[in-house]
C-alpha cells in the first residue's frame, strides 16, 4: 500500500511540476501589452462628413444579395437624400467602385449630386478599384475627385450591345416568330442580322447619350468640351493618367478624400464621419460579398439581362 | 496531530482510489478516517487550476494571465464547489426518491474526488502544445474523455454508496443535468413570452 501511495504522491508532484512549468512558460511568452485605452463606441454628433457608396454596376435594379453592398440607384439617391436632410452633414464623400451602368440611373445620381452641391454641401469623389464610364460620370458631378494611382477610370463613352445568334439558331433549325407593331420594335433582336436603318437609329441614341455625357462632364469639371473629347473615346486609364488629362483633381486614398472633404467644408480635422456601414456585422457581411454570389459563366456570360440597353459602362 | 496525519499518507488513498477503484473510494469515504469532506475540496481546486493553465497554453497571453491564475482561479473554484453542492443535493434527492437513505455529505465528497482525473488535462494538453500537434483539438478531446472518466467514478461510487445497479445510478447521475436544463428551458421560454407580451400590450 505504501508503494501505491508513493506512486500517487509522485503523480501529484508531477501535476504540481507541470503547473509550475506551465506558469513559467506562459509568463515567459507573455505578449507586450498594448497601452490600455478604454474604447467605447459613443454616438457621433456634430457637423461632419457623410459617406455614400456606389458599389458594382449602376442601375435601377441590380443583383442584390444579403452579403452585398451593391444597390440600385434609388437606394443611393435615398442615402444622398438622407445626408442632404441631415443638418450635421457639411460634406459628403462618395466612394465609387463601379464600372458604370445604365444611362438613366447614372444621370439620376448625377443630378442628385448637383442638388447637394447647390445646397452648399461639398461632395468629394473617392475612386476605388474602378470608377469608369458611368462611375466617372457620377464622379464628375462632385466638387473634387480623388483616385488611387491604380484606379481604372475613364472609359468615357456609351455602349449598347446584343449578341447575334442567327448562325447558331439556323444551325439548330430554330426560328423566331415575331409579331411587332413597327419595324424598329425588335431592333436589337439576337435572332437576325441588324439592318442598316436600325444600326443608324441605335447610333443616334448612342450619340445623343454621348453628347450628354460630354456636356455633363464639362459642366461638373468646369472644363471645355474640346478638352475632354480627345480622351473621351472609350479609353480606360489609370488614376495617374486621368490626373494628367485633368479628369481628376488628386491622387490619394479614401482617407485623403475624407480629409479633403473636411478642408473644403471648413470642418475641423476631428469632425465625425457618418458612414453607412455602422456595425461590425455589416462590415463582415460586406467583406464576404462574392463568396455566395455564384459569379459563374451562366450568370455573367450568357445572361441576356445586360443586353438591350444603353450603358455608360466599362465592358471587359 | 495534523502533521502526523499528513505524514501517514492515509489521505493519499482517496486520490489513489479515485483513479484505480471508485468502489474502494466510497468505502474509504465511508470510513471517515481521515475526514474526507474538507480534503475533497482540494480536488476542484486542483482541477480548476489545471483547466485554466491548459487553456492558457493554447493561445498567447497578456498580463491578464496573472489575474486569471489568482483571482480567476478562486472565482472558478467557488463556482465549481457551488456546482458540486447543487449537483450532489439533486443526486441525493434522486437517490431518496428511489428509496435510498440520504447522505449528502458523502455525496459531496464523492463528487469532489470524482473530479480528480480532470487535473490531468494540464499534462496531456501540455504534451500536444509542446509538439504542436492539434493542441486545441486534443484539449477538447481529452476534456471529453476526462469528463467521461469523472462521470464513471461518480456513477460507480454512487452505486456502491446505495448498493444499486449501475444502470439506475446513471439515471441518478443524469437527473440533475436534465432537471436543471428543463427548469432553465421553461424559465427562458416563460420569460420570453412575458417579455413579448409586455412589449406588445
Amino acid at each position: 500500500m505504501d508503494r501505491n501511495r508513493k506512486i500517487l504522491i509522485s503523480i501529484l508532484a508531477m501535476l504540481v511540476l507541470t503547473a509550475v512549468i506551465a506558469i513559467v512558460h506562459v509568463s515567459l511568452t507573455i505578449q507586450e501589452e498594448k497601452s490600455f485605452s478604454l474604447s467605447v463606441n459613443v454616438p457621433q454628433f456634430g457637423p461632419g462628413v457623410g459617406i455614400a457608396r456606389v458599389e458594382g454596376p449602376i442601375g435601377f435594379s441590380v443583383d442584390k444579395s444579403p452579403f452585398s453592398m451593391a444597390r440600385g440607384s434609388e437606394d443611393l439617391i435615398n442615402r444622398l437624400d438622407d445626408l442632404e436632410k441631415d443638418s450635421n452633414i457639411k460634406a459628403v464623400v462618395l466612394r465609387i467602385n463601379s464600372p458604370g451602368g445604365t444611362v438613366a440611373a447614372t444621370q439620376e445620381i448625377y443630378q442628385k449630386i448637383w442638388k447637394l452641391r447647390k445646397k452648399n454641401i461639398v461632395v468629394v469623389a473617392s475612386m476605388g478599384e474602378v470608377a469608369a464610364s458611368g462611375g466617372y460620370y457620377i464622379a464628375s458631378a462632385c466638387n473634387h475627385i480623388i483616385a488611387n494611382q491604380g484606379t481604372l477610370t475613364g472609359s468615357i463613352g456609351v455602349i449598347a450591345a446584343s449578341p447575334n445568334l442567327k448562325g447558331l439558331l439556323d444551325r439548330f433549325g430554330i426560328k423566331m416568330n415575331v409579331i411587332k407593331s413597327g419595324k424598329f420594335k425588335d431592333s436589337m433582336a439576337f435572332h437576325r442580322e441588324m439592318r442598316d436603318d436600325e444600326r443608324e437609329l441605335i447610333q443616334q441614341l448612342i450619340d445623343i447619350s454621348y453628347e450628354k455625357f460630354i456636356k455633363d462632364i464639362a459642366l461638373g469639371r468646369n472644363m471645355n468640351e474640346s478638352d475632354i473629347r480627345p480622351v473621351a473615346d472609350g479609353r480606360v486609364m489609370t488614376g495617374e493618367t486621368a490626373m494628367k488629362y485633368k479628369l481628376i483633381d488628386g491622387i490619394g486614398t479614401f482617407e485623403d478624400a475624407v480629409d479633403r472633404a473636411r478642408q473644403l467644408a471648413e470642418l475641423p480635422a476631428s469632425s465625425p464621419v457618418y458612414d453607412e456601414m455602422k456595425t461590425p456585422l455589416e462590415q463582415l457581411l460586406f467583406s464576404v460579398n462574392g463568396m455566395f454570389r455564384g459569379n459563374g459563366l451562366i450568370q455573367n456570360g450568357l445572361s441576356m439581362d445586360d443586353y438591350y440597353r444603353l450603358e455608360y459602362r466599362l465592358l471587359p | 496531530m495534523i502533521i502526523a496525519k499528513i505524514r501517514s499518507l492515509l489521505w493519499a488513498d482517496f486520490f489513489l482510489y479515485s483513479l484505480v477503484d471508485p468502489r474502494l473510494l466510497y468505502r474509504q469515504i465511508g470510513k471517515n478516517d481521515p475526514r474526507p469532506f474538507l480534503l475533497s475540496f482540494t480536488v476542484p481546486a486542483i482541477s480548476t487550476i489545471s483547466g485554466i493553465l491548459a487553456l492558457s497554453l493554447l493561445g498567447k497571453q497578456t498580463s491578464f494571465f496573472f489575474t486569471k491564475i489568482t483571482y480567476g482561479w478562486i472565482l472558478l473554484f467557488i463556482w465549481e464547489s457551488f456546482k458540486i453542492v447543487i449537483l450532489a443535493a439533486l443526486m441525493d434527492m434522486a437517490c431518496q426518491f428511489q428509496g435510498s437513505r440520504g447522505n449528502i455529505r458523502e455525496m459531496v465528497s464523492l463528487l469532489n474526488f470524482s473530479l480528480f482525473p480532470q487535473a490531468f488535462i494540464l499534462p496531456t494538453s501540455m504534451i500536444f502544445s509542446i509538439i504542436n500537434f492539434a493542441p486545441v483539438f486534443m484539449f477538447v478531446l481529452f476534456s471529453l474523455v476526462l469528463f467521461v472518466w469523472s462521470a464513471w467514478i461518480a456513477v460507480i461510487g454512487i452505486s456502491e454508496m446505495h448498493s444499486i445497479q449501475a444502470g439506475r445510478t446513471v439515471l441518478i447521475f443524469i437527473f440533475p443535468y436534465l432537471f436543471i436544463s428543463i427548469v432553465f428551458f421553461f424559465m427562458g421560454l416563460l420569460s420570453l413570452i412575458s417579455l413579448v407580451s409586455y412589449i406588445t400590450t
